[in-house]
């Protein structure tokens, strides 16, 4: 593995937080433009790889990353569920409207948020895991 | 406040708490079965207490209930009198409930059953919705009392009967199956839709599966509780079969619908997919509840620790699928099918496990064979429909069963044997269990003044007055009917005998010496059983017993006759009584005779057992040979599968459609000259993937053609799929790289012309193929026909809420198969995870003991990982 290439280390520095930042955009914008939470957690997984190549497997491995995708399948199915409790059918989707007191912002929140927080989790997850555990293979 | 949800969804956050917090609470996660158990019984009390006092005022019958509240106040003497902790509280809370509550409600005009209704999924076009609907009826609250009360007492029982040396964890794990399936069968109980009750039916199957195999590590426990799982899990799905034929001939799942409207059980009996729907159904109960020539899973079960064979396999589970029949009764009952299907496999499954139950040795073995007895027998009274006597009997057999589970798993405690030959004199050591023991013997032997005797009376009385028996062609079978049940029930008479001397009369055997009598945890909930068995046969006497059956029973105006006092103006039911007594003696009194023929006849005749085992054996090995040739894990050949069955399914699908290369049309008019240079390079970097002579080579070719499609994307507008598809590239580079140094390099030269051919053949047919997709998606002709970019488009922000329409089908108007997907995706990271890692150790090991690895095996299971 190429794990002791210092251009790449000082490289990393600053891409692996932009790209993390930069998939929390795309995931918050996912309802209405370009984005959402597959292509977001795609994002988050290339910048954990970039992290795994530069410093290492074994620091990336520190974390049980299946957690957060079985987290992930949790949010997406109790926000289904959820649904169905209050009287919308089964995965069939509404919005939260909340004019927030004092500063009157109007809050859109679409319930699909959180389903899609459950998909860029799962993807974000999914992707670590596997990078890690063959990551590791190589060693 | 909606009582009927919180008794079903309280157990099952329960089950949640003791999973995540189970590794701390250890085995004080128990007392979360107790505060669940204890919960629902006094919420389904009050439900059945409130609506049967709103039924009799609507119907004006205040006779029979004045006679409750009068029989109530007895019912608080009794529970004082016999300071049994919980018997006595829950009884005497009875007895207020009964004789308070009912004559304040007492001409109330609030009349039927609870309901409550939760739509989940509804389909406007065909009106069929799957609904979370409950419903709390009478029988459904008795069958919801009889589990969440027999949950406490088996609850209390468990917190000093699991040995805590295995592991906080592993008992909190116990306990949360145990707690989920109490919440299951709750369900069961309640459920007013069909399909709630098969979802429900199933997860008791998965989760007395959990607890059947509870001693994992063994071998006897794993082959237990897969038999278990195969057979009840298989008629789960035929029942499931069975509901849908019901929706399809009627149009509606809810069960009370079905119960109430005649018109719709006309359509039923008129159907000529009557019979198979029938089949179906009864193959549900038939597996659950054990019956002939399903049986042979119960006495596998009990493997599992004796407070789970006590609640799953004696007291609640095996009794579903008698209490399905019991639902289905009212709804099939009139059909020509039902008694000749249900009587003759009850019949047989009664007097052919009463038999068998004489043959064993095992305490746990001899109870599960009287059990599959019992279960027969409420079977074959459907089959009369006997719907009036099922409370009576299911209760009855729950009062006498469960505290012989308790029993044999106190014994088993202090003695560390179950088997009734090593056993013995027990009486002296164990003065408790024995009392006990009799209790439930007595009670199940039918002596007076016992429940068991009430029950068996009204059950002789009832066959002697069945309408069905009197009718056609059951006229001639009458007698030989009433006689079989006379033989099973002196078969029981025989080993209910022979489980109180073989315990505790005779000689102290060595096992016996060391004995010592339990605490009160252990015989407390026993006692408490043991109790009802009695006190239930002694208030028999004053009319109580009677209209409680009646009211708790699934027939509408039920009116079997309970007492334990002889009507000599009616002598039959004494006679067949005391016929039955004689018999039983005389079983008893020859049981090696007895024993010496059955053993010579089990010898002779095979079990149903093997002849399962040899059909799963089979089924395993058609389906071995088919995966191994063709799921033989190589890559290539999945490919090219998938390719083969796309461009054929696709060419048939447009040749229904009255589409083909005809119907294509280019157009380049509005082509930008770099997209046609586009296109060019992509064509050349795709010729460059066939040419590469490395995988590195290939790797990098293959990236490039994948770089330049998203070229394509910014010429075409589309930054969405632009977005995932470079993402994506970026990643599988990154897949490539991680596993490129592990892969063997390829062959020089590479594959023989005849398998390049064949390649090319089937790579062209599915890129013409693709092609023509993409050229038709673009034809406008086509385009006006089907527009279901426009309808989508159209929806985005009324439906969906969003202005971005490739994530909102995504998240909203496709979320159950983005929720399939994503499931899968969690399954791949988390099977990827467990195989390479314990690879790795396993790897590990062998590195260290020999210091060599095996190449070829690390290649095999590299590629199977490649997402």
């Amino acid at each position: 593995m190429i794990e002791h290439s210092p251009i790449l280390r000082t490289v990393a520095r600053f891409t692996v937080p932009l790209t993390v930042a930069m998939s929390v955009v795309v995931f918050m914008q996912g309802h209405n433009l370009p984005g959402g939470g597959f292509i977001a957690g795609v994002l988050a997984a290339a910048a954990g790889a970039t992290y795994l190549l530069a410093f290492g497997v074994v620091r990336a491995s520190k974390f049980s990353w299946w957690r957060l995708s079985v987290i992930g399948l949790l949010i997406a199915l109790v926000t289904g569920v959820v649904l169905g409790f209050v009287g919308v059918n089964f995965m069939d989707h509404t919005a939260i409207e909340w004019v927030v007191p004092g500063i009157h912002y109007h809050l859109h929140l679409p319930t699909a948020t959180f389903f899609d927080l459950g998909v860029y989790l799962i993807v974000f997850g999914t992707l670590m895991t596997v990078f890690v555990e063959l990551g590791l293979e190589g060693r | 406040m909606e009582l009927l949800p919180i008794i079903v969804f309280l157990p099952f956050a329960c089950a949640a708490v003791a999973l995540l917090t189970g590794r701390y609470l250890g085995k004080w996660s128990g007392l979360l079965m107790v505060g669940a158990a204890a919960a629902s019984f006094v919420m389904a009390l009050s439900l059945f207490l409130g609506s049967n006092a709103g039924h009799a005022g609507h119907a004006g019958d205040t006779e029979g209930y004045t006679q409750g509240g009068h029989a109530g106040e007895t019912a608080v003497e009794h529970g004082e009198e016999h300071a049994v902790a919980h018997a006595g509280d829950h009884v005497a809370d009875a007895g207020e409930h009964v004789g308070g509550h009912v004559g304040e409600h007492v001409g109330g005009d609030v009349g039927g059953p609870a309901l409550y209704n939760l739509t989940w999924l509804e389909d406007a076009g065909t009106n069929l919705s799957i609904s979370l609907r409950l419903q709390g009826d009478s029988f459904g609250l008795f069958f919801a009392m009889l589990v969440s009360g027999i949950g406490l007492l088996v609850g209390t029982y468990s917190l000093n009967y699991i040995d805590t040396t295995i592991g906080n964890g592993r008992v909190g794990r116990y306990y949360a199956a145990l707690i989920a399936f109490m919440g299951s069968m709750l369900g069961i109980a309640l459920a007013d839709d069909l399909f709630m009750l098969f979802v429900f039916w199933e997860m008791t199957s998965i989760t007395s599966f959990m607890l059947i195999g509870f001693w994992y590590g063994e071998d006897y426990a794993k082959k237990g509780a897969m038999t278990a799982l195969q057979v009840t899990a298989l008629g789960g799905l035929a029942m499931m079969a069975g509901f849908v034929l019901v929706g399809y001939i009627t149009g509606t799942y809810q069960i009370s619908e079905l119960v109430s409207n005649t018109e719709l059980q006309d359509k039923l009996m008129a159907s000529p997919l009557l019979l198979p729907t029938l089949l179906l159904i009864f193959a549900g109960a038939f597996t659950k509840s054990a019956q002939w020539p399903f049986h042979f899973w119960l006495p596998g079960a009990m493997v599992a620790p004796t407070p789970v064979s006590t609640y799953l396999h004696a007291a609640t589970m095996v009794k579903a699928g008698v209490f399905l029949i019991g639902r289905m009764l009212p709804i099939f009952g009139a059909s020509v099918y039902w008694s000749s299907i249900l009587v003759p496999i009850g019949l047989i499954t009664f007097l052919y496990a009463a038999y068998q139950s004489l043959m064993e040795h095992d305490l746990k073995a001899i109870l599960a064979r009287t059990t599959l007895a019992a279960l027969g027998m409420f079977m074959f009274l459907y089959g009369l429909k006997a719907g009036e006597q099922d409370a009576l009997q299911i209760w009855n057999h729950a009062m006498y069963k469960a505290p012989l589970f308790l029993v044999a798993g106190i014994v088993e405690h202090a003695t560390h044997s179950r088997d009734i030959r090593e056993l013995g004199g027990l009486r002296k050591k164990m003065p408790i269990t024995f009392v006990i023991c009799c209790l439930g013997a007595l009670s199940m032997a039918g002596l007076p003044p016992f429940f068991g005797f009430a029950a068996k009376e009204s059950l002789y009385g009832h066959l002697l007055s069945n309408e069905v028996l009197a009718t056609g062609m059951w006229q001639n079978l009458r007698w030989p009917i009433i006689g079989a049940c006379v033989l099973a029930n002196a078969f029981i008479f025989a080993v209910s005998w022979k489980l109180i001397l073989g315990l505790f009369a005779g000689k102290e055997t060595e096992k016996a010496h060391h004995a010592h009598e339990a605490g009160i945890s252990l015989w407390g909930p026993a006692a408490v059983l043991g109790t009802i068995a009695i006190g239930m046969g002694l208030l028999a006497t004053t009319g109580f017993t009677q209209s409680l059956v009646n009211n708790l029973s699934s027939a509408e105006h039920a009116h079997a006759h309970v007492t334990i006092i002889p009507d000599f103006s009616h002598p039959g039911p004494l006679v067949l009584s005391a016929i039955t007594i004689a018999l039983g003696i005389t079983i008893y009194l020859s049981r090696r005779v007895v024993n010496v023929f059955q053993f010579a006849m089990a010898k002779v005749l095979p079990t149903m057992q093997s002849i399962w085992d040899r059909f799963m054996n089979t089924s395993t090995a058609i389906a071995t040979a088919y995966s191994t040739k063709w799921q033989n894990g190589s890559l290539a050949w999945y490919m090219a599968a998938t390719c083969i069955a796309f461009v054929v399914f696709s060419w048939i699908a447009l040749h229904q459609g009255g589409l083909g290369l005809h119907s294509a049309e280019i157009n380049m008019a509005h082509t930008p000259w770099y997209g046609a240079a586009l296109c060019g390079l992509l064509g050349v970097a795709a010729i460059m993937v066939t040419k590469a002579e490395t995988r590195l080579g290939g790797a990098i070719t293959l990236t490039a053609t994948g770089f330049l499609t998203s070229l394509v994307f910014v010429v075409y507008r589309s930054p969405d799929i632009l977005l995932t598809q470079i993402l994506i590239e970026t990643v599988s580079t990154i897949f490539i790289l991680l596993i490129l140094f592990h892969m063997p390099s390829w062959k020089r030269g590479g594959p023989r012309p005849s398998r390049k051919l064949i390649d090319m053949t089937i790579a062209g047919a599915f890129g013409a193929t693709m092609t023509l997709f993409v050229l038709l998606m673009t034809t406008p002709a086509l385009r006006a026909k089907a527009n279901l970019a426009g309808e989508y488009l159209s929806r985005t922000y009324t439906g969906g809420g969003g202005q971005n329409a490739v994530n909102v089908i995504i998240v909203d108007f496709r979320a159950i198969d983005t929720t399939g997907e994503i499931v899968v995706l969690v399954m791949v990271g988390l099977i990827a995870f467990g195989l390479l890692r314990s690879r790795r150790k396993n790897n590990g090991a062998i590195q260290t003991a020999t210091n060599t690895v095996s190449k070829p095996g690390r290649h095999d299971n590299q590629e199977s990982t490649k997402p």
